[in-house]
């Protein structure tokens, strides 16, 4: 129950897709790549990871395939589908829209 | 959602190989955690330490999982299963609250799948006509005879069929009994119907073998011709095809068969097994009154449209003869018209009564539900603390209620079994379709529809409730048994009431149609032997040679003094029409010095053909004059007999023996005959028909081949029908007897659609008051179970036994009058629906409105005083240590 307040359900789907974009990823992978790129300001809990990741699975957004890690075990290794590009692209641009929004607001007022 | 079978794949595999999926989600989980220590161990710190602070990061590790099978909706049957097993646990662990919800329910669930049966067999289940939306049968009605769904004349049905639009041709019938002989064979009376050319190929039927009749086949001068059903095939021809022309008698008269109709063909009656060509021969004055019109509508014509027409060709008529008054031609759907429409309403006002038995079964089950769920409030919030989603929670409550509500259905399942054939076999014989009545698939089909939808509406309003119980409250309270809350405790009052209300309108329902039946019961028939010891059968003397008078007269002696002669035997007579409701004969007449206006035609009333006996047999009074004698006959002056309402309506304020009336009218032929009595009214048209205006004529100078025997016996009639079918029969074999019975089966039957509405709603109204009555001892008991405490304080306080009946009692007897007020509201705004199935009584009858409430309040007091006395026996130190 304790989802991250100041990540919102959707953001956490798109922080996962666009990580899952650049090359298949296990979720460990996913949760520090999101912590590098964010420098540090995004951290994704496993509490709120895997539930999101099973939900984009069963949405066919991504898949998985087992396959030994880096670190020399069986990890499971998530990967963009076509349908899960179109709905990056889609996403991406809606953040972009809605981010662009909210600033305009925060930094006029 | 974009790969519908990979997602497809995905659901199944994470179904059928549940251990699979959960493994790998575990070693998913495993890595990730075994990923974080390594991190830890890194940066330095012991493997202990870096495991403790991983597991302290990855947070509630089993709730993650839940989590993620929730994501890939494995879980949503895997509960259902879970809340399955649980529920059933849950409802076997309260066996007492179990059983009473499941019994309300089977009651309410049972009756309305029986009565949907009855409904369905009746009201919708489709007839076996092409098409048989568009067939209408059209009647006519005017006044003076006034009856809606009356007969008309070939001489109306010509005009109406040269004006016609709005009907493919329209083809004529009518109805009646005939005795059918020859080809060996016991000569039997079945029911008959003689019909145009068109009638078969209006209602789109074929024969099984043979043909139907030819066009043309109705013109003046054809021969005759028959048409048999399938089951008089069957049972006298052996289902040979060679009785196709084969000539057979039928009313003395040789007709040749043609064709076999199926047996799915009904009509104009259920029971027809006999169709003759019916001549239209060409008027030669006004009536006979047989005839009704079948006739199927053009397409896109509707029934109103149809009928605007007819009420034109009317009023047509009307101008052209001015005896017709509110002259209408009434059209029904072919379906209303075998079903008449009397038994329409009476099974829309049952289903409407049995909708709300379930109303209040299912109140009282969500009753139930409500104290329940006060008692499992603790278990909710445990549920809730340990991480349970308040919609798993509702899901759960629901699915205890759903599985309560079918088992409910399972057990009304059997109660409706019963239910049907309990109609089915008490039957009296004039239920239309009462065979295509069954437990069916449409059955089974509503019985769960209406079981998963009432567990819903049950279990809806207290799941929520409990589902949203307040955490902190609830715990606090801990072990001391709670009050209710206020608003809980509302909702509850609000049901109680409800239920009172309901069962009230059903009980001043079930008065009313008691009281009009009791009414009915009460109505005589116009003779005062006792109806048990009347016996009466229709002779009809098939061979030609008795349509001779004469001949006629000789035989219909003998058999009057065989039937004296049989022990037990008082008196026997001859008669052509009974009461209650065998009417023989309608036909106009005429009064000596009459004045008609041009145009206008003589009145039409009942015409009966009788030997001197009948009066006295069946104890009809001689209010002046004389009855009939033996020497009424060819040989002496023409007499007649008029009834009271006749006297009163066509000689008022007149001395009316000695008046002289003309059977027919002028040209008729007929001599003018003497009034030498007056007797009283006998119903010939059903006990509910006021009386019609009737005159005797002596069979001495009318007669009629086809009569019924009328025998008095000093006790019980039935046993003497076998003797009376040996003594008949010795004279001549080919008599056919038919309708034998007595006179008290005539009566049951004349009664038994009023009987079955009454039982029917009775019942209903009984099963309502109990379920009322159940409904409201729960919450009276619930709520003192509640208050014992507060009921100790009391008594140690010093109030005495009576004080706590009075306060407990007070509480029911509130409830009482709320729901009583309010029921009678509805009662009186509901009853004019019964208004045409009433007889003898008003729809706002007051001893009803005034018996039903006090009745109602009677059943209160009894289901408050268990729990109040229960109360009282409080012992205050108990309580107060609680």
């Amino acid at each position: 129950m304790s989802k991250p307040t100041d990540l919102v359900q959707g953001t956490v789907d798109l922080l996962i897709l666009k990580t899952v974009a650049i090359e298949p990823m296990h979720g460990w992978a996913i949760a520090q790549r999101i912590r590098q790129l964010s420098k540090d300001v995004l951290q994704v809990g496993q509490s709120a990871l895997y539930p999101a990741l099973h939900k984009l699975e069963q949405q066919g957004w991504i898949e998985a395939e087992w396959k030994m890690s880096d670190s020399n075990r069986r990890a499971k290794y998530y990967s963009l589908t076509r349908a899960g590009r179109r709905a990056l692209a889609k996403e991406t641009n809606q953040w972009e829209r809605l981010s662009a929004a909210i600033s305009m607001i925060v930094r006029t007022a | 959602m974009p790969h519908p079978l990979s997602q497809l794949r995905l659901r199944m595999r994470s179904l059928l190989h549940r251990a699979e999926v959960d493994q790998e989600l575990d070693e998913e989980i495993q890595y990730h955690l075994q990923r974080q220590i390594d991190e830890g161990l890194a940066k330095g710190i012991t493997a202990e330490e870096a495991r403790r602070a991983a597991l302290h990061t990855m947070g509630a590790i089993t709730q993650n999982k839940e989590e993620c099978r929730d994501m890939r909706r494995l879980n949503w049957i895997e509960h259902s299963m879970q809340d399955l097993r649980y529920g059933a646990r849950a409802l076997r662990g309260n066996w007492t609250f179990s059983i009473v919800a499941v019994l309300a329910l089977a009651l309410g669930i049972g009756s309305n799948t029986a009565m949907f049966s009855v409904a369905y067999g009746m009201l919708l289940k489709p007839l076996p006509y092409a098409d048989a939306d568009h067939l209408a049968v059209v009647y006519m009605s005017y006044f003076p005879r006034d009856f809606r769904f009356g007969t008309m004349s070939v001489r109306d049905y010509l005009t109406w069929k040269g004006d016609n639009r709005a009907f493919e041709d329209p083809s004529l019938f009518r109805t009646l009994r005939m005795d059918i002989a020859g080809n060996a064979g016991v000569p039997e009376q079945v029911q008959g119907a003689s019909v145009t050319a068109g009638f078969f190929s209006t209602l789109g039927v074929r024969p099984l073998i043979g043909r139907t009749f030819a066009a043309g086949e109705d013109t003046p001068g054809s021969s005759s011709m028959a048409v048999l059903s399938e089951s008089i095939w069957r049972r006298r021809f052996g289902a040979s095809p060679g009785v196709l022309g084969q000539t057979i008698l039928v009313n003395g008269d040789p007709s040749v068969i043609v064709g076999v109709m199926r047996e799915s063909l009904r009509f104009p009656r259920l029971d027809t097994e006999i169709w003759t060509n019916l001549p239209l021969n060409p008027p030669t004055r006004y009536g006979p009154w047989y005839y009704r019109g079948v006739a199927r509508m053009k397409p896109g014509v509707t029934l109103q449209a149809a009928q605007a027409e007819l009420n034109n060709i009317a009023q047509r008529i009307m101008q052209q003869n001015p005896y017709y008054k509110r002259l209408t031609f009434p059209v029904l759907s072919l379906r209303e018209a075998l079903l008449g429409t009397s038994v329409k309403l009476a099974l829309i006002v049952l289903m409407g009564a049995v909708g709300l038995v379930l109303l209040i079964a299912v109140v009282n089950v969500a009753n139930l539900m409500l104290a329940r769920a006060t008692v499992r409030e603790r278990e909710m919030a445990l549920r809730l603390s340990l991480g349970a989603s308040r919609g798993r929670l509702v899901r759960q409550l629901l699915t205890e209620s759903v599985l309560l509500a079918v088992m409910g259905g399972v057990a009304g399942l059997a109660f409706a079994w019963g239910g049907v054939a309990l109609i089915r076999a008490w039957n009296p014989g004039n239920l239309p379709f009462i065979d295509s009545v069954r437990l069916d698939w449409a059955s089974l089909g509503f019985m769960i529809l209406v079981s998963v939808s009432t567990g819903v509406m049950f279990g809806l309003v207290p799941a929520f409730k409990s589902a949203h119980a307040d955490l902190n409250t609830t715990s606090k309270e801990g072990g001391r048994a709670s009050t209710v809350g206020p608003a809980r405790g509302r909702t509850r009052a609000v049901l109680v009431i409800s239920e009172i209300a309901t069962s009230l309108l059903l009980l001043v329902g079930a008065g009313l149609l008691l009281r009009s039946f009791a009414n009915l019961q009460g109505v005589t028939g116009g003779f005062s032997t006792p109806p048990r010891r009347i016996l009466t059968v229709l002779i009809s003397p098939e061979n030609a040679k008795y349509h001779d008078e004469l001949a006629g007269i000789e035989l219909y002696h003998e058999i009057l003094r065989k039937a004296r002669n049989l022990p037990g035997v008082e008196m026997a007579a001859l008669t052509d029409s009974l009461p209650p409701d065998r009417q023989g004969d309608a036909d106009t007449f005429e009064m000596e010095g009459q004045h008609l206006a041009p145009g206008e035609m003589n009145p039409v009333v009942s015409v009966i053909a009788t030997t001197s006996g009948l009066f006295r047999t069946l104890g009809v009074p001689l209010v002046k004059g004389r009855y009939f004698t033996e020497h009424d006959n060819q040989d002496s002056q023409p007499v007649a007999i008029v009834s009271e309402g006749f006297a009163r309506r066509f000689f008022p304020n007149q001395e009316v023996l000695g008046k002289r009336i003309m059977h027919s009218g002028p040209n008729s032929g007929e001599p003018w005959m003497e009034i030498v009595g007056v007797v009283g009214n006998v119903k010939y048209l059903g006990l509910t028909v006021d009386t019609d205006p009737a005159y005797y004529m002596p069979f001495g100078q009318a007669y009629y081949s086809r009569m019924f025997l009328v025998v008095r016996s000093s006790g019980d009639a039935a046993h003497l029908a076998g003797l009376l079918r040996q003594e008949v029969q010795s004279i001549d074999r080919g008599v056919t007897l038919a309708q034998i019975g007595t006179m008290e089966q005539a009566l049951i039957l004349s009664v038994s659609q009023p009987r079955f509405d009454t039982i029917l709603l009775a019942l209903f109204a009984g099963i309502a008051l109990v379920l009322a009555a159940v409904g409201i001892y729960g919450l009276i008991s619930y709520s003192v179970a509640q208050r014992t405490h507060e009921m100790g304080v009391r008594m140690a306080l010093g109030a005495g036994q009576a004080d706590i009946v009075r306060m407990v009692v007070r509480q029911g007897v509130l409830l009482a009058i709320v729901g009583v007020g309010l029921g009678l509201g509805g009662a009186f705004a509901l009853t004019h629906f019964l208004r045409t199935m009433l007889f003898g009584i008003d729809a706002k009858d007051p001893l009803t409105f005034a018996a039903a409430p006090l009745g109602m309040m009677v059943v209160v007091l009894l289901a408050t005083s268990v729990p109040a006395l229960r109360a009282t026996r409080v012992s205050p130190l108990v309580a107060l240590r609680k």
